[in-house]
């Protein structure tokens, strides 16, 4: 199959088990007995800051195969840029639905206890990422060091999964990621929540192939845009 | 005009002097350079703010989040009447609304501390549920907690309302 079909069939099925979720979410799955209608927003808080660990995951991965001689290649460089900056979409709505759940729940919009705390400086890092990657002009000294920036920034992913653990918080710890393995959750909720987990990290794939596509091209467009520059003052090369 | 008189060395020095400045210029480049060198900067300062700020936040704030009532009051000589976060299971029976919010207790083990609420409490708050309440005490020799923030800490568990409805429409069990 083509390349193109084959991205196009992805988008395709991240929108279709998106809008299953959304169903499922909204009109299958019954109200919890606690929290009623407001647990509906398990479906998608959990999920889209897992795409966000799950980004970040692959740009460290992808900075280690540039910082790695044997496998350095600029493509890695791409690939890490375009996975941090849907990871940023991602922990920038982990933080919008978490204070949309959290004011009608806990009674606040937001409050300064460490789950909190540690992704807002996990967006913050990586909006750092990004910006450090428009200071230099120069490819491979713009690729080693965000890549060493992103190994950095990394370090945050696993202290805010354990932020919950390790210090008292308002917010609840983990339903399904939990040290015993043991979902706290059943029937009907379970599965739309893991329906939940598949479609974002769909939706997550198709958005990080399409991100890469124009960071390749824009790649490109600069060699060409330095080639016709010397061929207009020298001729032909 | 007329006057200007080239040695055949110094017509090659400047053709090269030339083309090495052109050589480098794509029109516009150095301006966007350092607009885009500008931007950057302006960026990585708000971030290194922005980090700032978080970690202050996270030092003052995040690592000793809530005391819980036992001891909140075990160290309460130390505490005063200084303002912190305070968690614990609201108790039955204790919660009566006031014209200005709600008393109730709240239990951590076998220590029971009342509060006093001013202002609406969230719309979870209930009996058996663990709450964070902010404020402070409401003098040295008092137990009573003034508060003016009740926050709902609900637990990772989730069950459906009515499981046997949803499970069994016919209501056979």
């Amino acid at each position: 199959m083509a390349r193109k079909s084959w991205v196009a069939l992805v988008g395709a099925f991240a929108l279709v088990t998106v809008g299953v979720t959304y169903v499922m979410g909204l009109w299958i799955t019954p109200p919890d007995v606690f929290q009623g209608n407001l647990v509906r927003l398990i479906y998608v808080h959990p999920a889209v800051a897992w795409v966000a660990y799950l980004a970040y995951g692959v740009t460290s991965l992808s900075s280690l195969a540039y910082l790695w001689k044997k496998t350095r290649n600029y493509k890695w460089d791409l690939l890490a840029a375009s996975s941090a900056e849907v990871g940023v979409v991602f922990t920038a709505l982990t933080l919008i639905t978490g204070s949309i759940w959290g004011r009608p729940t806990w009674g606040v919009w937001w409050t300064w206890d460490a789950r909190l705390t540690t992704t807002a400086l996990l967006l913050v890092l990586y909006l750092g990422y990004l910006a450090l990657r428009r200071v230099s002009e120069d490819r491979e000294q713009r690729a080693k060091r965000s890549a060493v920036a992103a190994l950095i920034a990394f370090i945050d992913v696993p202290i805010v999964h354990q932020s919950v653990v390790w210090w008292k918080t308002l917010h609840q710890s983990a339903t399904v990621f939990n040290a015993d393995l043991n979902p706290k959750i059943h029937g009907e909720m379970a599965w739309t929540l893991l329906l939940g987990f598949l479609s974002f990290t769909v939706v997550y794939v198709w958005m990080v192939i399409k991100r890469y596509d124009i960071a390749k091209a824009q790649f490109k467009l600069e060699d060409q845009t330095i080639e016709r520059a010397i061929k207009e003052r020298v001729g032909t090369v | 005009m007329g006057t200007l008189i080239m040695t055949p060395e110094s017509e090659v020095l400047d053709t090269s002097s030339r083309y090495t400045t052109d050589w480098k210029e794509i029109p516009g480049a150095k301006r966007r350079k350092k607009k885009i060198k500008r931007s950057a900067v302006a960026a990585i300062f708000v971030v290194v703010a922005a980090l700032v700020f978080i970690l202050y936040k996270g030092l003052s704030s995040a690592l000793v989040y809530f005391y819980t009532a036992q001891q909140a009051v075990a160290d309460k000589t130390h505490l005063g009447t200084s303002t912190f976060r305070m968690e614990g299971v609201v108790v039955p029976g204790t919660v009566q609304p006031t014209a200005s919010g709600v008393n109730f207790s709240i239990r951590f083990d076998h220590t029971v501390v009342p509060v006093v609420e001013i202002g609406a409490p969230p719309q979870l708050f209930q009996p058996s549920v663990p709450v964070v309440v902010v404020g402070h005490f409401s003098s040295n020799a008092s137990n009573v907690f003034l508060s003016d923030q009740i926050m709902v800490k609900h637990s990772a568990n989730y069950v459906a309302a009515h499981p046997s409805r949803i499970k069994d429409p016919g209501g056979a069990s």
